[in-house]
């Protein structure tokens, strides 16, 4: 539905973004991460339209949109960042408006504004001048203008920015309620909202994509777990420093350390230990449980560890974004 | 078009529901009052408003840039620029709907002076001609949509209003200075005080405000005012590309 192909832009010496490519099927979520001055915003606009790219080509539902500018745009629902919005009018106007913009008939449309009012949320106060309307309700008013075409493709630009957490769930269930019969390209900085809201996760940084997957993929729920939290005993007065170099030297370990919180009973010879497998390793559980049981620990907890999102988000960052992932 | 058309009636709308119109509206139908009082309603004079269209044409150069100012000045500031650059409506349709709100409300901006006629017929004896009293409506809104269009180029090039206000004012009278003061000075030489005096909107509201409605003036408002407004969305779309 939407394709994206080595899109490139520059303003004046700063490269925003650099060679982007990706592809969005149709009824897909993806949610686009990043941080400040990764290139999320500047890459939404030129999907969008807004903005012309330096290099390379977006097409949406096999319309240019570049060449085909006009067919492109009627298919694209777009909320830009902070939902900007004509104060002076109401918000059964404003999206009127917008149904002119967009060339529906006056009967279609006046029933478009209504179903999205409803969908939205806004009904009550559609009357009401949208300068007199919280930054919620603006939020949802420029959400009911981005659906009121009824476009195959949406593309919200921090959606639930300004929005208090009543508001940021009733908005997560909204776009979950659009999603499944549209094409959805997400951008946020919130990232517990992108996980819970995404069937697809785009990070980006310094302009380029550099990770790209299913939630579960990126935080390795899917695979082989990677850490692995541990407890054990060993003689109260050894200490940590000597159950960790007892299973040291395991294959496929890449790193042994003690947590920073540790268990009540820490003075009986308990210790917590996060364990880290090296890139491939496969599941470390048998070899752990193994290995501490020949070295005489005693274990009472060994479990997997998924890395959050969060911890991928700093992790591909830090990395400093090395191309499509 | 019907893009255009939505603008300019929202825009027209928007003007209505501010503070900003209404003073723009009252302002101008208070001075025009003024003027027409002091000099149109005197004893003993012809039942012209000759002297109220010469003077109404000068209030237009305040007046047009401060309804002008913030035709795409607050669209660029308020961000709202976005949503409308990525509907399926080209940057020329959005400019010309623009401009035509401008001139809509303009156009409105005259209807309170239209009571200023109607005084004169009811108190001149002779009554007064109607063909110059068309003849400088006629001018004042040619000079209006000329003034107005430069204001929207000034206000496609900035997002503060002041200065596109600001902006506007100077370029007309700067114009107004080389068209009228400069080109008639004895050191300038033939040939430019020629071009100059050719460029004068001053000398054309003053013909028409005598019911003089040349073809070739209203071209030159009509032509000027395109000119402008081209201007004004070529200034626009170079912004897609900084």
């Amino acid at each position: 539905m939407i394709i994206v192909r080595e899109i490139a832009k520059s303003f004046g010496k700063v490269r925003a973004v650099r060679g982007v490519s990706l592809e969005l099927a149709a009824g897909q979520i993806a949610g686009l991460l990043g941080p400040n001055g990764a290139g999320k915003t500047t890459t939404i606009r030129i999907i969008t339209g807004y903005l012309p790219a330096d290099r390379g080509d977006v097409s949406i539902a096999g319309y240019d949109t570049r060449r085909e500018a006009m067919r492109a745009r009627r298919l694209v629902g777009y909320l830009p960042e902070s939902a900007p919005l004509y104060p002076e009018m109401t918000a059964r106007a404003y999206l009127d408006h917008r149904g002119k913009l967009f060339s529906l008939e006056r009967r279609r449309r006046t029933r478009a504004v209504e179903e999205v009012l409803e969908r939205c949320r806004v009904g009550e106060l559609a009357s009401r001048r949208i300068g007199a309307l919280s930054k919620g309700y603006r939020q949802r008013v420029g959400l009911a203008a981005a659906l009121l075409h009824d476009p195959p493709v949406l593309i919200l630009d921090e959606p639930t920015n300004g929005l208090d957490p009543n508001q940021i769930r009733e908005a997560r269930t909204l776009i979950r309620e659009l999603a499944a019969e549209r094409t959805m390209l997400l951008c946020s900085h919130i990232l517990p909202e992108i996980e819970r809201t995404c069937d697809r996760v785009i990070i980006m940084a310094g302009g380029r994509i550099c990770a790209d997957g299913t939630p579960e993929s990126l935080t390795g729920a899917g695979g082989a777990p990677r850490r692995y939290a541990m407890e054990v005993r060993s003689n109260p007065s050894a200490g940590a420093g000597y159950t960790i170099g007892r299973l040291s030297g395991i294959a496929g370990v890449a790193r042994i350390e003690a947590t920073g919180e540790q268990p009540s009973d820490a003075a009986g010879g308990w210790t917590r230990l996060r364990v880290e497998g090296e890139p491939g390793a496969g599941d470390l559980r048998e070899a752990l449980a193994g290995a501490a049981a020949d070295a005489g620990l005693f274990v009472r907890e060994l479990r997997p560890e998924r890395e959050t999102l969060e911890e991928v988000f700093v992790r591909v960052v830090e990395s400093g974004g090395g191309g499509n992932a | 078009m019907r893009g255009a058309w939505a603008i300019a009636t929202r825009e027209m709308g928007s003007l209505l529901r501010l503070p900003v119109g209404w003073v723009v509206i009252a302002l101008f139908a208070f001075l025009s009052a003024v003027l027409f009082v002091n000099g149109t309603l005197t004893p003993g004079q012809p039942a012209t408003m000759r002297y109220f269209f010469a003077s109404a044409s000068w209030l237009m150069l305040g007046v047009a840039p401060a309804v002008s100012m913030r035709l795409l000045s607050e669209e660029l500031r308020s961000g709202t620029i976005e949503p409308l650059r990525t509907a399926p409506i080209s940057d020329a349709a959005v400019v010309w709907g623009k401009y035509l709100g401008g001139v809509l409300f303009l156009g409105l901006m005259l209807v309170p002076t239209l009571v200023l006629p109607i005084v004169l017929w009811g108190v001149s004896d002779p009554k007064p001609d109607p063909g110059p009293v068309i003849a400088g409506y006629l001018s004042l809104m040619l000079v209006g949509m000329l003034y107005l269009a430069v204001g929207l180029l000034a206000s496609a090039l900035t997002s503060s209003q002041t200065l596109a206000f600001l902006g506007a004012l100077m370029f007309l009278v700067l114009m107004m200075v080389l068209t009228g003061t400069v080109s008639q000075a004895e050191a300038t030489p033939q040939w430019m005080a020629r071009a100059l005096a050719a460029l004068s909107v001053q000398a054309r509201a003053r013909d028409m405000a005598k019911g003089v409605i040349d073809t070739g003036a209203v071209a030159f408002f009509l032509a000027g005012s395109a000119w402008f407004v081209l201007l004004a969305t070529a200034a626009l779309q170079s912004r897609r590309w900084r």
